[in-house]
């Protein structure tokens, strides 16, 4: 019973929210968050700036199973394929996570809709995106993950195994037509890295920073992605991508903070 | 109880869960005779919660000649002592064997009510439990609360020889099997025909998968059993039959999650846009098909999603 009248709260909330937000042009005021998490306005700050203009949108949807069966790799989905303005930036983090940025992408020639990267959790905690459109404003969507939590702190399966080595930077990968009748192309590749948080003993971090993503045949840039420690281990990748000489192949390319650059070609 | 447990348990305390009455924390556990000497005690075909402490499992006990053999504990300490009791109240024969089906928490956390030495199972089994009961105890305590009073992981001391064996005029056979956890034990007495097959078999409720070896292997073994001439199925979730409806559910059920991760790997999918898929209608009486269609897509889809893609760099 507790629990129906905490969501009933949670729902006027969301409508009083919502109804706030459609009734005020965006202003640097902050609207309130549906899930009271306690760091919604630090991390705002944080990853968008003090004086961002915020606003919540149910166009920028989050696809992550409610609960996190393994805390080192929940799946996460961004799908705005239902965002009404040209998309800038990207920027997703887990508010209670220790390090709770998880990715920055900026699309540069080539329009991403969708864009999936599992991540880790430390303990149940809301997941936000924000998207940066073309006037500068900010919007948010937001679910919430129960977890029994630890992802960060647990260590890596790679690093467990003795012959990580053997398969450090290996990739694989594959073009497909994208989900739900989109055109354009689906990237999807997995990358072997052990992508340790620095916060396991006193393992140092290791991981995959930047990603980029180039046309083969003109080295045209068409999307780069900044990655933090929310990053789980072996990150899988998922980009629906728009672009014009969609023939021409895809460069893709890694770098970690161990000096590591992993090239790899898709395509033609 | 270590510290770890200790502090879940305050912390589930201050939080305030549970009854709170002297007769808090009963399972109301029901012997029901099954067939001449074979008791079952029926769980609720939910996932874990509070408000049944964990009783989600099929357990069982046969009566022998000269004692009584147990299969499986359930999810707890006071399971196991409830169970126990229980038992009691049927015969006063000494319990002589306890078998333990698989490492799985909902199975095996009343082993501290029997003697751990009689407490049988696979060498798989009693690996798997020393590697992750640790780890599954303290999810059960963050999740059930005071229901995990005092409970710790016990290892089973005799290890499972697979085949036939008489126990107390008792005609058993052991099988050794893998799908559903990665070494299954299923028991089948062959003087009453009651197969008791644990989590190799779930009827009307979702099967879990976080440590079968894959599904192929799994289907393959429910073909085995089937085949089996026995009278009564004793599942290790869902209602006891005396027909094969759990075989063609399980078979359909899985053939489909199959099929489903397959499809949607080759067609590009995210884990996260399979987990929201349709489930078809048939699978509706299936209880929580779409909780662990999301844990399944965890414990399986990277597989599928791997084959579906080409190696690009070899890396090393
Ligand atoms: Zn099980």
């Amino acid at each position: 019973m507790a629990i129906r009248m905490h969501a009933a709260l949670r729902r006027c909330t969301w409508l009083l929210a919502l109804g706030w937000l459609t009734s005020l042009p965006a202003t640097a005021a902050l609207p309130e968050d549906p899930f009271r998490s306690p760091m919604w306005e630090y991390n705002l700050a944080r990853y968008l700036g003090a004086d961002a203009a915020v606003r919540h949108s149910d166009t920028v949807v989050i696809k992550t199973p409610p609960f996190a069966e393994d805390a080192t790799q929940v799946p996460l989905t961004v799908d705005l394929s239902a965002f009404p303005h040209e998309i800038k930036e990207v920027i997703t983090w887990v508010d209670l996570n220790p390090v709770p940025h998880l990715f920055t992408l900026r699309p540069e020639a080539a329009e991403i809709r969708t864009v999936a990267l599992n991540f880790r959790i430390q303990q149940a905690s809301t997941v936000r995106a924000a998207v940066r459109d073309e006037q500068g404003g900010w919007h948010v969507g937001s679910v919430h993950v129960e977890a029994a939590g630890g992802g960060c702190t647990a260590p890596s399966a790679t690093a467990s195994n003795p012959d990580w080595a053997d398969s450090f930077g290996q990739v694989r990968g594959a073009l497909f037509s994208p989900v739900g009748g989109v055109t354009g192309t689906r990237l999807k590749v997995q990358v072997m890295h052990p992508m340790d948080s620095g916060m396991v003993g006193n393992i140092p971090r290791f991981n995959i920073e930047t990603l980029e993503l180039r046309q083969t045949a003109n080295q045209q840039r068409l999307a780069s992605m900044a990655l933090s420690e929310s990053a789980s281990e072996n990150p899988l990748f998922v980009f629906d991508l728009e672009h014009d000489a969609q023939q021409s192949g895809i460069l893709l390319l890694l770098r970690d903070n161990g000096g590591n650059l992993i090239e790899s070609r898709m395509g033609i | 109880m270590n510290m770890r447990h200790l502090l879940l348990l305050l912390g589930s305390l201050l939080l305030g869960s549970g009854p709170g009455m002297a007769d808090a924390y009963r399972y109301h556990l029901e012997p029901l005779e099954i067939a001449e000497g074979v008791w079952v005690f029926e769980g609720v075909t939910e996932d874990f919660s509070r408000a049944n402490g964990g009783n989600i499992v099929n357990t069982a006990f046969l009566i022998t000649e000269e004692g009584v053999i147990v299969f499986d504990t359930g999810p707890s300490r006071r399971y196991g002592e409830q169970m126990r009791e229980a038992i009691e109240t049927v015969t006063a024969l000494p319990i002589t064997h306890v078998f333990l089906s698989h490492h799985h928490p909902d199975h095996v956390f009343g082993n501290q009510a029997f003697d751990a030495e009689i407490l049988h199972a696979l060498e798989g089994t009693i690996r798997l439990l020393a590697e992750q009961g640790d780890d599954f105890a303290d999810n059960l305590y963050r999740t059930l609360g005071d229901w995990m009073r005092g409970t710790e992981v016990v290892l089973p001391t005799q290890v499972v020889t697979p085949g036939r064996v008489t126990i107390g005029g008792r005609a058993i056979e052991l099988l050794a099997m893998s799908g559903h956890s990665g070494a299954d034990l299923v028991l089948f007495d062959h003087s009453s025909g009651v197969l008791l097959a644990a989590d190799m078999v779930f009827y009307q409720r979702a099967p879990t998968t976080p440590h079968s070896p894959g599904i192929d292997v799994w289907r393959e073994e429910l073909r085995e059993l089937e085949a089996l001439d026995f009278r009564y199925l004793v599942p290790g979730h869902g209602p006891v039959v005396s027909d094969r409806a759990p075989f063609a559910q399980m078979q359909d059920y899985l053939a489909w999650l199959d099929d489903t991760l397959r499809s949607s790997a080759a067609a590009g999918m995210t884990a996260s846009e399979v987990m929201v898929l349709p489930i078809p209608p048939r699978f509706d009486e299936i209880a929580v098909a779409r909780h662990e269609l999301m844990r399944s897509v965890v414990h399986l889809y990277g597989a599928y999603e791997l084959e579906a893609m080409a190696l690009i760099s070899e890396g090393g």
